[in-house]
C-alpha cells in the first residue's frame, strides 16, 4: 500500500503516465479508428467508461475472491473474463436505453473488449497495490488519457489528409511515426509524479 | 490507407449487388479515400473544378431529356440521348433523402468520335462527394475523359489588369 | 494446500466465475434485451395489434400481415417505408434523418425500418395498404418482346388469387443470386388485367447495371419460384364516361395495356365502357422498340372506339415506316387540336416526358385535374 493522493494518481494517469503514450498499450483500436475526430471522441468516451468501471470491478474481484483463496496467479484469465462480460452488459443497456447512442457508439463497443489498455490498467492497479479510491482514480484517468491521445492523433491525421505522405508510409506507417513523436514529447513528463 | 468505420461502411455499400449490379468500384483495388483524392488531383491538374464538370454534364442531361429516348443534336457537334426507367436509386453514401431518378444519358462528341455515358446518380456522386467511381466500374467517368469529350471549359487564368 | 486441492480450487473458482458472469449476461439479455409484448394502435383504434417487441416496426407489421412498401428490404436505403407515428417512436435516428424532411419531422413521420418497437405505439397506416399481401408464384412464361423488354407471366400459388385494379404495380423480390447477395425488391406495373385470375404478368425492361432486371433477363427461367408483394399504386381508370387519351413509352406500355385489356373485358357486360373514345399514343425511337402490335390490332378490332397511334421519333430507312413520326408530344398536339374538357388523360413514363405531355395536354384544353399519371421517378 502507498500514501499517494488520489488526485496525483488521476493526473498521472492522464498526463505523465499516459497508458498509450508512455506504456504503449491500446495501440490497435487507436490506429484503426484515429483517422476521424468524431469517431475517436466516441471511442474515447466508451473506453473511459469501461476502464473506470472494470478497474473497480477487478479490484473487488482481486480483494474478495483471488486473494483470500490464494489464486492471485489466475488474475489474467479472471480479469479478461470480467471485462468481456461487462462490455456485453454495457452494449445491451445502451441498446435498450438509447437508440441514437447505440447507433453512434454501437460499433465501437465490441472493439473495446480486446483493447489491451483496459486489461493493462487493471493489472497495473493490482501490481501497484492501489486502494479502492486509487484504483478508481487510475481507471478513470487512464481512460481519459487514452481518449485524449486518440483525439489528438485524429486531429493530426485529419490535418494531414492532404499532405504528400510517401507511399510506403501512408496509413499505419505514418501514424506510428506520429505516435512515436507524441510519445517522445510525453517522455518529458516522466518522473514528475510518483505513482508507485 | 486506413479509413474510418464510416468510410468502410460506405465502401461496402459501393460493392457489387448492393445498390446496383456491378457496384461503383469496378476492378479497382484502391480504397474509397484514395480514389477520391487521386481523382481530385486529376481535376486540379486539368485546371477544372468538380462544379464545372458537373455543370456541363447537367447541361447535356437536360438537353437529352427533350428527346424522350431519341437523339437530340446539341451544337456544335454533339449528339445526346437519354432514357429512363421506373424507380429511384439511393446514394450509396447513405444520406440523400428521396433517391435519384434512373435516367441514363449518352453524350457523343461527333468531332472526336468518342462518347461518355452517365446517370443522374453519377452526377450527384461527383457534385456532392467528388467521387468519379473506381476503374472498371460500369459508369466510371474519368475526369480527363469527361473534360475532353464534353469539352468542359478550362478555368480562365487570373487576369492581371495592366497598370493605369 | 496440497497440489491436488490447489488444482481443484483454482479450476473450480475459474469455472464458477465464468459461469456466474455468463449467467449474468444471459439474465441481462432476458430482461434488458427482452422487450415483452407491446401494443400497436393503428389509425386511432381501427386495428389493435399485440406484438413481440424488439424488432423494427416494418418487420413487426409485416409479421402481422401489414405490408409497408419497401425496396431495400429494411436496410434504410430506399426511404419508401415512411409512416406517421403519433406516439411511442422515440427519438429520430441519424439513419432516418437522411430521408425525412423537416416538415415531415414535425408531423411525426418516421422510417419504419429503422425504429424498433420498444414500447406501446400508436401509428397511422393509409387504409389502401391493408389490401397488400405477400404472394408466392411460379414463372409460367417468359417471352422476348423487344431487344431489351421481356414479358414475364407468373402463376400465383400462395395465395392463389389476387384482386387489383388495372394500372397498379407489384414489388418483385430479387433473391440472392450470383451478382447480388442482398434482399432487394423492385416495382413493376402489371400488364395483365384483373379478370385473368390467378396470374400476374409484367413487361420488364433491362436496365444498364440493374440488380433486378439483370436477374430477370439473364437468370430467371420458366418454373422458377418468385415472391411478390402488392398491389400498390394510385394509377387506374376513372369510372367516368369521358374520352380517354393514353400516352406512354417503353415499359410504360404495361399499365396502359392492362387498362385496355380491362376495358375490353368489361365491355361485354357494360357496353357503355366500350363506347368511350380511346386513343393510345405510344412513343418510341425506331421500329425495333415497338412491341405487342398484334395485341393492339386485336383491341382495335374488338373496341371500335379505340385507336392505337405509335409514333417513331427517329425511324430508320429500313423500317419503311408509314405511321406517325416525330416527338410524341408533337404527335399528340397534332391529333388533339383543341379538344375540350370532356377528356381524361393517362400517362406513364419518365418525369421529363410526363411534364412535357402535361404541358401539351393543357395547351389542348385538358385541365390538370383530368390528367392521371404514373411517373417512373
Amino acid at each position: 500500500m502507498n500514501e499517494i493522493s488520489v488526485l496525483s494518481i488521476f493526473l498521472a494517469a492522464v498526463f505523465t503516465n499516459n497508458i498509450l503514450l508512455t506504456n504503449y498499450l491500446g495501440m490497435c483500436s487507436f490506429l484503426a479508428v484515429s483517422s476521424e475526430v468524431k469517431a475517436s471522441a466516441g471511442l474515447g468516451i466508451a473506453v473511459t467508461f469501461v476502464m473506470a468501471v472494470t478497474s473497480v470491478l477487478n479490484w473487488l474481484v482481486e480483494q474478495y475472491i483471488l486473494v483470500p483463496l490464494d489464486l492471485v496467479y489466475m488474475r489474467y484469465i479472471v480479469y479478461i473474463v470480467v471485462i468481456a462480460a461487462f462490455v456485453q452488459l454495457v452494449e445491451m443497456i445502451i441498446e435498450r436505453v438509447s437508440d441514437s447512442l447505440y447507433a453512434a457508439l454501437g460499433i465501437f463497443l465490441p472493439l473495446i473488449t480486446v483493447n489491451c489498455a483496459i486489461l493493462g490498467a487493471t493489472l497495473f492497479i493490482a501490481i501497484r497495490e492501489y486502494t479502492l479510491p486509487q484504483a478508481a482514480a487510475y481507471g478513470a484517468g487512464g481512460g481519459l488519457g487514452w481518449a485524449m491521445a486518440i483525439v489528438a492523433m485524429a486531429g493530426i491525421r485529419q490535418k494531414m489528409a492532404r499532405s504528400r505522405v510517401p507511399r510506403g508510409l501512408s496509413g499505419a506507417g505514418i501514424s506510428l511515426v506520429i505516435t512515436g513523436i507524441m510519445a517522445l514529447a510525453f517522455i518529458g513528463f516522466s518522473g514528475m509524479i510518483r505513482v508507485n | 490507407m486506413r479509413q474510418s468505420p464510416e468510410q468502410d461502411a460506405i465502401e461496402k455499400r459501393l460493392g457489387p449487388g448492393k445498390t446496383s449490379r456491378d457496384g461503383f468500384l469496378g476492378t479497382d483495388t484502391r480504397h474509397l479515400g484514395e480514389i477520391i483524392v487521386e481523382d481530385d488531383l486529376s481535376v486540379k491538374r486539368l485546371d477544372l473544378t468538380h462544379a464545372a464538370i458537373v455543370d456541363r454534364m447537367r447541361f447535356f442531361r437536360d438537353a437529352a431529356e427533350e428527346g424522350f429516348g431519341g437523339v437530340v443534336m446539341v451544337p456544335p457537334h454533339f449528339e445526346v440521348r437519354s432514357d429512363s426507367v421506373r424507380g429511384k436509386i439511393s446514394c450509396p453514401f447513405g444520406h440523400q433523402g428521396g433517391g435519384f431518378a434512373k435516367n441514363t444519358v449518352i453524350v457523343e462528341n461527333t468531332r472526336l468520335n468518342k462518347q461518355v455515358m452517365y446517370t443522374d446518380l453519377t452526377i450527384h456522386l461527383i457534385e456532392a462527394h467528388g467521387f468519379y467511381q473506381g476503374r472498371g466500374a460500369y459508369f466510371r467517368t474519368d475526369p480527363a475523359v469527361l473534360a475532353e469529350v464534353l469539352e468542359v471549359e478550362r478555368l480562365a487564368p487570373p487576369v492581371i489588369p495592366a497598370g493605369e | 494446500m496440497s497440489p491436488l486441492e490447489t488444482f481443484f480450487v483454482s479450476v473450480g473458482v475459474i469455472t464458477a466465475i465464468a459461469t456466474g458472469l455468463a449467467f449474468l449476461v444471459v439474465l441481462a439479455e432476458m430482461t434488458i434485451g427482452h422487450y415483452g409484448r407491446m401494443k400497436i394502435d393503428i389509425n386511432n383504434g381501427e386495428k389493435l395489434l399485440d406484438v413481440e417487441g424488439g424488432q423494427s416496426l416494418l418487420t413487426t407489421l409485416k409479421e402481422e400481415g401489414i405490408f409497408i412498401p419497401s425496396a431495400c428490404g429494411g436496410r434504410g436505403s430506399c426511404g419508401l417505408c415512411t409512416l406517421k407515428v403519433t406516439s411511442g417512436g422515440g427519438d429520430y435516428l441519424p439513419t432516418e434523418l437522411a430521408w425525412i424532411k423537416p416538415e415531415s419531422r414535425e408531423k411525426g413521420i418516421r422510417l419504419s425500418c429503422q425504429i424498433k418497437v420498444k414500447r406501446d405505439m400508436s401509428i397511422e397506416v393509409p387504409s389502401r395498404l391493408f389490401s397488400i399481401k405477400e404472394f408466392s408464384g411460379q414463372v409460367e412464361y417468359i417471352e422476348d418482346l423487344t431487344h431489351d423488354i421481356k414479358r414475364v407471366r407468373i402463376r400465383l400459388t400462395e395465395p392463389a388469387d389476387i384482386s387489383y385494379k388495372a394500372g397498379q404495380f407489384m414489388q418483385l423480390a430479387v433473391p440472392e443470386y450470383e451478382l447480388s447477395s442482398e434482399q432487394v425488391s423492385r416495382a413493376y406495373s402489371m400488364s395483365s388485367a384483373p379478370h385473368e385470375t390467378g396470374l400476374v404478368e409484367f413487361m420488364i425492361r433491362l436496365v444498364p447495371n440493374g440488380i433486378c432486371t439483370t436477374w430477370v433477363h439473364r437468370y430467371l427461367k420458366e418454373g422458377d419460384r418468385v415472391s411478390l408483394t402488392g398491389p400498390f399504386g394510385e394509377f387506374f381508370l376513372q369510372e367516368t364516361s369521358r374520352e380517354i387519351i393514353c400516352i406512354a413509352g417503353g415499359s410504360g406500355m404495361a399499365p396502359i395495356r392492362s387498362i385496355l385489356a380491362d376495358i375490353e373485358h368489361r365491355a361485354h357486360a357494360q357496353p357503355e365502357i366500350a363506347a368511350r373514345r380511346c386513343r393510345f399514343f405510344f412513343g418510341a425511337v425506331s421500329r425495333r422498340d415497338l412491341f405487342v402490335l398484334d395485341e393492339m390490332q386485336r383491341l382495335e378490332a374488338s373496341l371500335p372506339a379505340f385507336t392505337f397511334i405509335p409514333a417513331l421519333s427517329a425511324p430508320k430507312p429500313e423500317d419503311a415506316w408509314q405511321g406517325e413520326s416525330g416527338l410524341i408530344t408533337d404527335v399528340v398536339r397534332k391529333h388533339l387540336g383543341t379538344t375540350g374538357s370532356e377528356v381524361e388523360a393517362y400517362l406513364c413514363g419518365s418525369p421529363g416526358m410526363i411534364k412535357a405531355c402535361i404541358s401539351v395536354l393543357n395547351e389542348c384544353g385538358i385541365p390538370v385535374d383530368r390528367i392521371y399519371y404514373d411517373s417512373f421517378g
